[in-house]
């Protein structure tokens, strides 16, 4: 069974976000409840900007938590996959969703994970940053980071088609999986068609089934990202207007 | 002193890009028995290399002592370090500083890498410079520079590293991409670290390490066997979109054949 745990999750409904909020309910885990089940950090009023949240996580952004450590002091922790890593660490000891530390599935775990947190997720980002964020519509750059995050799919995908279990490492879901789920969920936002990749699709799917990452994905609000594939683009276009503001809001205060 | 590896480990890289000095910077500070597989940066989508990371980015490594083949600059060093770092010359043993260094890693990998990149390509191997596109990418490397340097004035004057009171790894992997700020930004060295002399003391201080200046004199000679200008074009060819177009251009003409 899970130890004794005191976690705290500071989050908000994004693809980074829901990562860890999927892992610990895929664990079992009881975390700290706010109001809702987390402490929700509200971009509109730049919360991750503030003094009591730097102190927990110095670069300003979502996810971040914190723990009572194994030496009874408080750990606290940012960057989703190292959260990540140090969950299933800690509290996954049957290996649930994960492999002994210095395994070969460990270390290929360990791959698709810096893969998603160097690639997928910087390059989708960009993309959505160009094709519904940006103050001026810049063709190159949309095409740019549209091209890129179609072969990382790509690259998902003819790995998911060729995996026997269907998923990532191994016979089993793991970090790696959920590290990339909320991207992949997500790609109707980036205005990229899921359809295209069979293989990843089927994989987004499957995993939909599991209720760890059925309850995971709603905190600390429902997650609408699957329900975007039904809207037209300007339906999205309109939804992403709300979160324009702080975004171009955020991009001035971290150039100053 | 580090476990070596009786077989050398199969380094795959490409000389230009900076990822793949962060694993020899490594190799090198460890001591570890390596060689490299040095290729051209045409290949890198292509068999054989493919076959070992089906993402085509370099690096990779294959180690046979292990019989494993690893990609993403991130992933190896962690390999590397649980597996040959026996004596925690570059890491710690303790739990928490474990998943500290996990942590920086991951910021350097997600923070750092993408985004000096992205700058580093719209300032200077794209064709047509998008002033809003450059301005958004040197806003970020200056936040992520302001990052580092409240972290080190944080810390006391005499432990001046990410984690703990020594250089870890972590540490170590933003290197490479800071041995290219004034390129990046193209700015000068002064001017790149207006601001942030805690960062500037910390990078200065590692690329004055014997081990990072092997790795550039092994950089060197890479490029130069390959016959390539500092941006990694060929000599001869004028820009890097053109470079992608020749590249273009022959492979459809092979298909062709
Ligand atoms: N590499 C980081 C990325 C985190 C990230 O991009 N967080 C976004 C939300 S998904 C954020 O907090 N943005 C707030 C801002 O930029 O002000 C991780 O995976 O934790
Ligand atoms: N300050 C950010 C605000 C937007 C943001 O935080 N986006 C997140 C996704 S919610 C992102 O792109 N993260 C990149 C990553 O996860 O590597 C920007 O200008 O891009």
């Amino acid at each position: 069974m899970a130890e004794k745990s005191d976690i705290h999750l500071y989050t908000t409904q994004t693809p980074n976000g829901i990562k860890v909020s999927i892992v610990l309910e895929e664990l079992g885990l009881t975390y700290k409840a706010c109001g809702h089940d987390t402490t929700q950090i509200e971009f509109s009023k730049n919360t991750q900007k503030e003094p009591w949240f730097l102190e927990i996580n110095p670069n300003g952004r979502i996810p971040a938590l914190t723990d009572t450590f194994e030496d009874g002091k408080t750990i606290r922790l940012f960057e989703s996959a190292s959260i990540m890593q140090y969950l299933v660490d800690r509290y996954d000891k049957d290996h649930k969703i994960s492999y002994p530390y210095g395994s070969r599935e460990y270390w290929e775990v360990n791959n698709w994970l810096f893969w998603q947190m160097g690639g997928l997720g910087p390059m989708q980002g960009q993309l959505n940053h160009f094709n519904r964020y940006a103050p001026e519509k810049i063709e190159y750059g949309i095409n740019r980071y549209k091209n890129e995050t179609r072969r990382l799919y790509r690259t998902m995908d003819t790995a998911l088609a060729s995996s026997s279990s269907g998923y990532l490492v191994g016979d089993r879901a793991t970090i790696a999986d959920f590290s990339c789920w909320g991207w992949v969920a997500a790609a109707a936002m980036a205005g990229v068609d899921i359809n295209e990749f069979p293989a990843l699709k089927q994989w987004r799917d499957r995993l939909l089934e599991r209720p760890g990452l059925e309850k995971g994905r709603h905190v600390p609000s429902p997650h609408r990202a699957l329900e975007q594939e039904k809207l037209t683009d300007e339906e999205i276009e309109k939804q992403a207007e709300k979160n324009r503001a702080w975004v171009q809001a955020g991009m001035k205060n971290d150039a100053k | 002193m580090a476990t070596n590896p009786p077989e050398p480990i199969r380094v795959w890289l490409t000389p230009p890009g900076p990822n793949s000095w962060k694993v020899i910077f490594l190799l090198e500070e460890l001591g570890l028995n390596y060689v490299i597989k040095s290729f051209s940066f045409e290949n890198v989508k292509k068999k054989p290399f493919t076959d070992i990371n089906p993402n085509g980015r370099v690096p990779a490594i294959e180690d046979p002592n292990t019989d494993l083949t690893l990609w993403e600059s991130g992933a190896i060093y962690q390999y590397l370090i649980k597996t040959y770092d026996t004596k925690r010359q570059l890491s710690h043993d303790a739990h928490k500083e474990r998943h500290l260094e996990s942590q920086w890693l991951h910021f350097q990998m997600s923070g750092q890498g993408p985004y000096y990149g992205q700058c580093g390509w719209f300032q200077h191997l794209h064709a047509e410079k998008i002033q809003s596109a450059i301005g958004r990418y040197a806003n970020e490397i200056k936040r992520v520079i302001s990052v580092l340097e409240g972290v080190l004035a944080a810390k006391d004057a005499d432990k001046q590293w990410l984690v703990g009171d020594k250089m870890t790894y972590a540490d170590m992997a933003f290197v490479p991409w800071n041995f290219r700020l004034a390129e990046v930004l193209n700015q000068s060295w002064d001017e790149v670290w207006d601001g942030a002399p805690r960062v500037r003391a910390w990078h200065e201080g590692m690329v004055g390490l014997p081990s990072w200046k092997r790795s550039m004199e092994i950089r060197a000679r890479l490029m130069d066997e390959q016959g390539l200008q500092w941006n990694g074009v060929p000599k001869g060819v004028e820009t890097f979109d053109q470079y992608e177009k020749d590249i273009a251009a022959r492979a459809a003409a092979g298909e062709k054949k």
